[in-house]
């Protein structure tokens, strides 16, 4: 008899070999354990052990073997047993129990299941400690160290024990809530959330004083007392995160709020002007939609997840990308994921921060633990998912210690129509069944929305962390895309996400009307959930439906015989009434009108904040070739390729320009995918974001974003009347007039480039208080806030695969730069490096910048173009480099400078709206005749050698392009 | 000629290996291994068995285990019958690991799984392109290659063979493809021209008939020439290398 089955490796594992090495030491072991609720006889035991594991490369530990068989390895006098906490989603544990219920079929009662890993270490009590730490999360996960013998103990008298979720079995009884309370009692209810019978509080609602007075005005009009129902349902509709108060609010004399007025009015602008199809779907729904071809429609969208990373960063990362997976499969009737995009925001890795939620105690999670976490995260969510991720990038700062920004993109495809109807249309019908697919409902991420507004401070509730299962997702979408949706089986689709049910059913039922649920339907992952908790959990992997009644025997049944839980929870009425049952109790009835809109809008001012201008000086004595080795391994710069191989970017066999190129394998800053077999046309996709140029001026840090953007895409040969691009203002201290005063200039800046550019806005998304309140190491009380982060996402159409360019120049070739170089060293990676006294930030010229990008893109359809790559961080000295490294072909680079310009100033200005190009010589002519009264300038050629040399008046420079290489591919300190 | 692909609990890429199949002549459907399981006898409509690449189970309890423990359960016998007919099997990635787990690959002595894929030598997944040179020309998927440019994309990509058994191997001649450098010499299992540290740089095996095949490296995604990296210093080809795999399918059958 035992409860548990231990198994281990035989040989090394490359997870162990890892272990070993970061922590010096030689003797660790690693145990897959998994601990059962109920005891397994011999027979049981053997089977099971037998399903779950490979007697060739593992060995299953026995009461009778532990011992022997561990001391063959050596002397272990540690052990760390780290179990998931009680309601944690346990992935390796449903796989199992998945196993066993298959093929022991009904010979085996009902059982609970725990993964574990226990890790065995011959050293210090300290290390194991350290390890640990290093490990796991005690947000998600408890830590058990104990002495070896205890192990061997535990192992003898079936002493390990299953973390269970124990609530108090509560007989629910409707609670209704006393508003007619002191200002202050009535803020501590949006604080900390509703006060239960003993007196505990239920966590941040994210209401202020004035919504909670509305929300009483609203009740005393109609005699009655709010329920806990109502408080919670309310809280998270008027979030931040769904309303979006800030970019609504009036804000100074804009009475529309910059919402309307910028981000929307540019793209009604554009619309307006452009007279064409490009446009499908844009801020309604889930994700933005434009046309790719006349048969096919894409969407993208992106999302940040950025304080459930900081708080559990695997969790909060894959959390991100499964999340907005479901966006796209909610777009319309439903898109296919075609491509994940990623963007992170990241404290230094190698620096310990040393920060405090509270004094003393609480430790925000170290900066490398953060970023390897949120880098596994994407890579196991997308991998999982068969969602190829081709495009990213990675950016570090001191400012982001208190808050990583995470940011998870998806595009997806949808036929324009299907059963000959337009699929990116959809409505709810009343009378519609509401059907929940996908996962069960727990207690994971209660508070998500409401708390995702709100600064992380120590009230931060823990519960508000959840964790992705890409299978169960990917199972459920690939019955939805595969099967349901082509039969036209539902009218209408949303993702949970934020506000779980509360939201994505209140969401839908603005296309009825409103809606009856009831929530005692809703399958549940553990007895004892309160219908409130029900209502508003985030349990991830959860899709609803509005199915015709008709439909509703097959469209579960579909479900069903895939793997995957559909239950009908409610149904879709005319009347425009939200109304919420438990067991027949009516615990929710509101207006529809006053639960989407009864919010109180908030009215804004900005003041003009004082510049802090960073004084660097020059360092003397620095050869050219010393600064350049500089800036390639300076982690903004130097090569992301360990994540680009991490990241399974040729599943789908679409990758067409893929995220490492040229034999020197360069990371670029453009990718592209072929989404369809039967069409040559490609989709090419790009970000940026200048948090560095922020502080210095906003409105030019936002026109360089979506410049760069652009330029990237225009670089990859996309056609620039098929460029759409997406906004994520992630801002901090969005209370504060000086930051919303930068955020006006930014939100000025979007419409004027999109405008100038013609790309409209297809979506966005803003998360407005990215700011850590703590305490340093010495019990100090700091604020952190992030710098303004604008990230503009570029998706665009590429017409031909002739079209798409390469960064790799051939013998001969002329090296040109395209755009006009200016001193603008200020807050360039230069800047922060070497340092420089006087220069200007980059200041984008768009009607400079378009006479340039139209040009590039008729010699590229010419054939003129025989490589390019977009000028950004470092230069032009970086971008020679590149183009050296990935071509592994030498270049001599001219150094007779005009405009009065230095060396410096010309190789490492971060002047924006320029390209490197190379050309065969025979192609100058008919090149000059395209680009006449167009800024460009001959830098150089491709020599073919194996060395970069720079030419001035006097001297040639020489540095060998295997020590630029490597340079550029060295690792990131700390990870 | 007609290839089932099979599909479900993970398994992620089915529609691109159905392509291949496709444009090389074959008539083929995604079947999810549900439905296979409810109606097995339709195993006898196809002469081709693909099980594509993915995460099914999401790799745990180790990449493949589950779904073979479900074929095993539900399957095993069918499958067995169809691969002692002619015809043939592969299993890409995680169907390779699928069909490792199920021991239908190597199959020397016994039922029970005689080779162990595990955890890639650098501990982290690779998605990269490599070189592999055909070692077993008698498989007819492996006939008249020589060399093939693939992608790889796993974290447990590792072949662990006990010595003995290695050696029957090699006797029988059942390594498929293997790892090789720049020079085109074996990779003696430098990264990252071996990119998960497996023995004598095993890339793939077959079973004694060479009918069913087992590899790690994707060739659907090597299928047209714009798949390959760098591919616009040469345009000249319409296909990739993957192409050759499944047109050695359709030659075994025309």
């Amino acid at each position: 008899m035992t409860n548990t089955i231990q198994i281990l490796s035989i040989e090394k594992t490359g997870k162990e070999s890892s272990l070993q090495k970061e922590h010096n030491n030689k003797s660790i072991k690693i145990i897959d354990g998994y601990f059962f609720s109920r005891n397994l006889d011999d027979q049981k035991f053997t089977k099971i052990s037998k399903l779950i594991s490979n007697d060739v490369s593992q060995t299953i530990l026995t009461k009778k073997n532990v011992n022997k068989v561990l001391s063959s390895y050596c002397n272990f006098n540690w052990v760390v047993e780290i179990k998931f906490l009680p309601g944690v989603t346990d992935n390796i544990a449903t796989t199992v129990k998945e196993i066993i219920k298959d093929n022991l079929k009904s010979s085996f009662k009902s059982f609970e299941l725990g993964s574990t890993k226990i890790i065995l270490i011959k050293g210090r009590k300290e290390d194991i400690t350290k390890i640990s730490k290093n490990e796991a999360n005690p947000l998600i996960q408890t830590i058990k160290i104990y002495p070896f013998k205890k192990y061997l103990n535990n192992f003898k008298k079936n002493q390990f024990k299953i973390e269970k979720v124990k609530l108090p079995k509560k007989k629910y009884s409707k609670k209704e809530v006393n508003l007619d309370i002191s200002d202050y009692h009535l803020s501590l209810i949006g604080k900390l959330g509703i006060e239960e019978n003993d007196k505990s509080r239920r966590g941040t609602l994210g209401l202020d004083l004035e919504s909670l007075k509305t929300i009483r005005n609203y009740f005393s009009t109609i005699k009655r007392k709010p329920t806990d129902v109502e408080i919670e349902t309310l809280a998270q509709t008027w979030s931040e995160h769904c309303k979006h108060k800030i970019f609504s609010a009036k804000i100074d004399d804009i009475q529309e709020g910059i919402f309307k007025k910028y981000i929307k009015g540019a793209t009604e602008k554009i619309i307006q002007l452009r007279k064409d199809n490009f446009c499908v779907s844009l801020f309604t729904d889930n994700a933005g939609g434009i046309e790719f071809n006349k048969d096919w429609i894409i969407c993208h969208k992106v999302e940040t997840h950025n304080t459930p990373s900081a708080l559990d960063p695997f969790g909060g990362a894959i959390t991100g990308i499964v999340g907005v997976n479901r966006d796209c499969l909610g777009f319309g009737k439903g898109a296919k994921p075609i491509a994940n995009t990623y963007a992170y925001y990241l404290a230094n890795p190698s620096k310990k921060y040393q920060l405090y939620r509270q004094k003393n105690k609480d430790p925000m999670l170290p900066a490398n633990f953060i970023a390897k976490g949120i880098i596994s995260g994407v890579r196991v969510g997308g991998n999982c998912s068969g969602i190829p991720t081709p495009q990213g990038n990675v950016y570090f700062d001191d400012r982001f210690a208190g808050k990583p920004l995470v940011f998870c993109g998806t595009v997806g495809i949808i036929p324009k129509k299907i059963k000959g109807k337009l699929s990116h249309k959809k409505k709810a019908n009343p009378g519609d069944i509401i059907l929940m697919a996908g996962g069960r409902v727990g207690k994971d991420g209660i508070h998500g929305a409401t708390f995702s507004s709100e600064e992380l401070d120590p009230n931060s509730p823990v519960s508000a962390v959840q964790i992705g299962d890409p299978i169960t997702q990917k199972k459920m979408s690939d019955v939805i895309i595969r099967e349901l949706r082509d039969e036209n089986l539902y009218s209408s689709i949303t993702d949970n996400g934020a506000g779980g049910l509360s939201s994505s059913i209140g969401e839908m039922a603005k296309e009825s009307g409103g809606f009856i649920v009831n929530l005692e339907k809703v399958p549940l992952k553990y007895n004892g959930l309160y219908p409130w908790e029900i209502w508003v959990s985030e349990s991830q992997e959860r899709m609803t439906l509005a199915v015709p009644p008709a439909n509703v025997k097959k469209v579960i049944k579909r479900f069903n015989a895939r793997g995957v839980e559909a239950t009908i929870i409610g149904k879709f009425i005319k009347k425009e009434k939200a109304i919420v049952k438990y067991n027949k109790t009516e615990i929710l009835n509101l207006n529809m009108e006053f639960l989407h809109e009864g919010y109180p809008k908030l009215n804004l001012k900005t003041s003009f904040p004082k510049i802090k201008k960073e004084k660097k000086k020059i360092i003397k004595n620095s050869s050219l070739i010393d600064k350049l080795h500089k800036l390639l391994s300076s982690p903004n710069i130097v090569s992301k390729e360990f994540i680009a191989t991490q990241y399974d970017h040729e599943v789908q066999a679409t990758s067409i320009i893929k995220p490492l190129q040229g034999e020197g394998r360069v990371f670029g800053n453009a990718t592209a995918i072929k989404p369809l077999f039967d069409d040559e046309k490609s989709i090419a996709l790009s970000q940026a974001a200048y948090p560095q140029y922020a502080e210095t001026n906003p409105y030019d840090m936002a026109g360089c974003s979506i410049d760069t953007a652009y330029k990237n895409l225009i670089v990859s040969g996309a056609n620039s009347k098929k460029i759409a691009i997406l906004d994520n203002f992630c801002w901090c201290s969005s209370d504060e007039p000086d930051r919303l005063y930068q955020l006006k200039e930014a939100a000025k800046a979007c419409y004027d480039y999109a405008v100038a550019y013609q790309t409209p806005f297809i979506s966005g998304k803003d998360s407005m208080f990215n700011d850590f309140k703590g305490f340093d190491k010495t019990g100090k009380s700091v604020k952190i806030s992030i710098p303004p982060t604008l990230l503009i996402s570029s998706i665009g159409v590429v017409d031909k695969i002739s079209h798409l360019t390469k960064m790799t120049p051939d013998d001969g070739d002329i090296l040109l730069v395209l755009g006009n170089t200016r001193n603008e060293l200020q807050d360039s990676v230069y800047f922060k490096i070497i340092g420089y006294e006087k220069s200007k930030n980059p200041v984008v010229n768009s009607k400079d910048a378009l006479r340039t990008y139209r040009n590039f893109e008729k010699a590229n359809k010419l054939g003129i173009i025989n490589s390019a790559i977009g000028i950004d961080l470092g230069g032009i000295g970086i971008a020679v480099i590149k183009m050296a490294i990935a071509s592994k072909k030498g270049l001599t680079i001219d150094l007779k400078l005009k405009n009065k310009i230095s060396v410096d100033q010309f190789l490492f200005s971060e002047t924006q709206s320029r390209i490197l190009v190379s050309m065969k010589k025979n192609k100058l002519a008919n090149f000059k005749k395209i680009f006449k009264g167009s800024d460009y300038t001959i830098i150089g050629k491709c020599t073919g050698s194996d060395v970069i040399e720079f030419k001035d008046n006097k001297k040639i420079i020489r540095g060998k392009i295997s020590d630029f290489a490597k340079s550029y591919k060295q690792n990131i300190k700390g990870l | 000629m007609n290839v089932l692909v099979l599909s479900g609990y993970g398994i992620n890429c089915e529609n691109e290996t159905l392509h291949a199949f496709e444009v090389v002549g074959f008539k083929g459907k995604i079947v999810h291994i549900n439905d296979l399981i409810q109606n097995a006898k339709q195993l006898n409509n196809y002469q081709v068995f693909a099980i594509p690449g993915g995460f099914s189970y999401g790799d745990d309890t180790g990449s493949g285990n589950a779904m073979a423990k479900k074929i095993l359960t539900n399957l095993y016998d069918q499958l067995i019958d169809f691969s002692l007919k002619d015809k043939l099997i592969i299993g890409i990635c995680n169907g390779c690991q699928i069909l490792i787990n199920l021991g239908l690959v190597p199959s020397l002595n016994k039922k029970d799984p005689e080779v162990a894929m595990i955890e890639n030598k650098s501990g982290s997944y690779e998605c990269r392109w490599v070189d592999v040179k055909v070692n077993n020309n008698k498989s007819p998927w492996l006939k008249n290659i020589s060399i093939l440019n693939l992608p790889v994309a796993h974290q447990e990509g590792q072949f662990m063979i006990p010595i003995n058994l290695l050696k029957s191997i090699k006797a029988n001649n059942l390594i498929g493809l293997q790892y090789i450098n720049n020079h085109k010499k074996l990779a003696k299992g430098q990264f990252p021209f071996n990119p998960n540290g497996s023995k004598d740089d095993i890339a793939a095996l077959t079973n004694q008939n060479g009918n069913i095949l087992a590899m790690m490296p994707h060739p659907e995604r090597a299928f047209y020439h714009y798949h390959v990296p760098n591919w616009q210093n040469n345009t000249s080809k319409k296909f990739g290398d993957g192409y050759k795999i499944f047109m050695n399918a359709k030659k075994f059958f025309a």
